[in-house]
């Protein structure tokens, strides 16, 4: 239980920390609201226009892209550090870590909570939830929260393993920047969308590499059942939060191999 | 006495990126890295005792934070065998940080935004100290520490020496056995280095911790150790006790001279081989002087020879510089 007691005073931290800025965390969190936003606005204009994309219309998508959001308000939470875990070597605080008697990986999830982007994102990701999940026709009972609870959870520990494997490569490179934004950000924002209306390249990406598609595609199909299924093997409706346990423990494997490197070189 | 800490012949070198000059070497450098090793920490060896006081000194870059990182178990050696109360550091690492307690002077592990007591909260549950001991630590350091008056302030307000005290409380909490400080009185007026150094002299008396700290003030280590570690360019270039340093360069004096001109000169020599008489002439043949004294050279001026190379402590005695 040790290690909740360390998650609840860690949480507590960083949300009085910014609470020591009251009107700026407003303002940063709706401005991350906003931003996040914009982008909605625009594709769901868009939609207005052309009524559907490959099947999806307007409100099924907006319920694709709440899983996205949804996801990221708990991924920010918990892998705020990882995400910046480069500057976090830059400046020799990663020492401190390790001479605590703890987990390296589990002080790193626990330490700080990125406060305005989980809230920017977080209200995002509930508002389009409400807004679109009562109009696409999701019936909800035990089996079907049960699967909504587990896909969430998968997602994020899908985004948490791929912000490990990126911190992990800092040990081998000063600077990893741009490889997390090509393998996490450009993703995500493929991610926006049914894969099917990707060209092969994309669609592999999205499924085997960098599985963005279990986090929301596969999953939303579970409720939607969108025509465009038929081009993708049934199972992976069902392994999707599975996809992200894996990914996780991948990335969990390659961050104890890695992190060898650092006793080696120091900073 | 039981010992602490057993280092022999440990190496640490880093694999430096060497940089030209201009674009063309910058674009060179993408195809074709030159690597430089730089010896960090070069075959160095000793051993602490249960309960003992040792500073660390020497010019930046000697390589005394990487010894100290050996020794707390952020890196390991390269070669050589490095042991600290009983554990291999770096591959027992869970274990073995439970008992050492570790201040980085330069990088704080407080929470900027919140009261002092706040990050000690999560100490006490990171480390899992038991609420007696955590209670009892607390009010005892912050009694010795001075600190009931700024405990609830946050930490951003704190002025250095402040946040110093802080600092070292959160490392101290567990009541660890072994301590490592590195620089904890950097940057600290006189009355703040004292209060740190009663403080570290207490825990060593009272609780019998065995601290290791590295300084640039030979004030720290003149008024709390014991024992005296200097490390130059990676290698250990003394061990052993202050007053023996002392002792060895009471020959050697120092002249200052104030010249008509205004202008000041000083030489430093040894008296049994060269004579006060035959400086003297020589300085009163070459400069017009207006006032002298001889002084015997503050503990910071030997180690500043030390450290330049003007003294050499395996050889008895040195010529000083020239004037």
């Amino acid at each position: 239980m040790g290690e909740l007691r360390i998650a609840v005073q860690s949480l507590k931290m960083s949300v009085q920390a910014r609470m020591q800025y009251r009107v700026d965390t407003l303002v940063a969190s709706i401005a991350v609201f906003v931003r996040e936003s914009a982008n909605i606005i625009v594709i769901y204009l868009a939609l207005l226009k052309f009524d559907a994309i490959n099947g999806w219309n307007v409100n099924e998508m907006l319920f694709l892209f709440s899983i996205l959001f949804l996801t990221y308000a708990v991924v920010v939470s918990l892998f705020a550090d990882l995400r910046d875990f480069s500057r976090m070597i830059r400046e020799g605080r990663f020492d401190r870590l390790l001479v605590r008697p703890r987990g390296l990986l589990l002080q790193l999830i626990l330490n700080n909570a990125d406060v305005i982007a989980s809230v920017g994102h977080g209200t995002l990701g509930i508002l389009l939830f409400l807004l679109s999940a009562g109009r696409v026709g999701i019936e909800w009972n035990p089996v079907t929260i049960l699967y909504y609870l587990c896909a969430i959870i998968g997602g994020v520990l899908m985004q948490g393993g791929i912000f490990i494997i990126c911190s992990a490569l800092s040990f081998y490179f000063v600077e990893t920047g741009s490889i997390r934004s090509i393998f996490y950000w450009d993703m995500r924002r493929f991610a926006g969308y049914p894969i099917s209306i990707y060209n092969k390249l994309i669609q592999t990406l999205l499924m085997y590499v960098v599985p963005f598609a279990f986090v929301n595609y596969f999953p939303a199909q579970f409720f939607l059942r969108k025509p465009d299924m038929a081009g993708y093997n049934e199972a992976y409706i069902y392994i999707a939060p599975l996809v992200g346990v894996f990914v996780y423990l991948l990335a969990y494997l390659f961050w104890r191999v890695s992190v060898r490197r650092y006793y080696s070189t120091g900073n | 006495m039981e010992t602490m800490i057993a280092v022999e012949g440990a190496r640490k070198y880093y694999r430096v990126a060497k940089r030209g000059k201009g674009l063309t070497a910058a674009v060179g450098q993408l195809f074709n890295r030159k690597y430089e090793i730089k010896k960090a920490v070069d075959d160095i060896s000793f051993s602490i005792k249960r309960g003992e006081i040792v500073g660390f000194i020497g010019p930046n870059g000697a390589g005394k934070s990487t010894t100290i990182k050996m020794l707390s178990g952020i890196l390991y050696p390269d070669a050589g065998r490095v042991e600290a109360d009983g554990f291999i550091p770096y591959k027992q690492r869970k274990q073995y940080v439970k008992n050492i307690g570790v201040v980085f002077g330069q990088k704080s592990q407080l929470n900027w935004d919140l009261p002092l007591i706040e990050s000690f909260e999560l100490m006490k549950f990171i480390y899992r100290i038991p609420r007696e001991q955590y209670e009892k630590n607390l009010r005892q350091f912050c009694e010795l520490l001075d600190m009931e008056s700024f405990l609830g302030q946050p930490v951003r307000q704190l002025s250095l020496g402040q946040r110093m005290r802080g600092d070292i409380v959160a490392a101290l909490l567990h009541s660890p056995e072994l301590v490592f400080l590195d620089e904890p009185t950097i940057g600290l007026d006189v009355v703040a280095k004292e209060k740190i150094r009663e403080f570290i002299r207490y825990m060593n008396k009272e609780r019998n911790t065995t601290i290791i700290f590295t300084t640039h003030d030979m004030q720290d280590i003149e008024k709390v150790c014991n024992r005296l570690i200097i490390i130059d360019k990676g290698k250990k270039i003394y061990d052993g006790s202050i007053e023996e340093i002392k002792d060895r360069y009471t020959n050697v004096k120092t002249i200052e001279v104030l010249l008509e001109n205004g202008g000041k000169e000083t030489e430093t020599f040894d008296v049994r081989r060269t004579s006060v008489n035959a400086v003297l002439e020589r300085i009163f043949a070459e400069r017009r002087v207006k006032d002298i004294s001889v002084c015997e050279p503050e503990i910071d001026e030997i180690i500043r020879d030390i450290y330049e190379g003007r003294l050499r402590l395996d050889a008895p005695s040195a010529e000083g510089g020239a004037l």
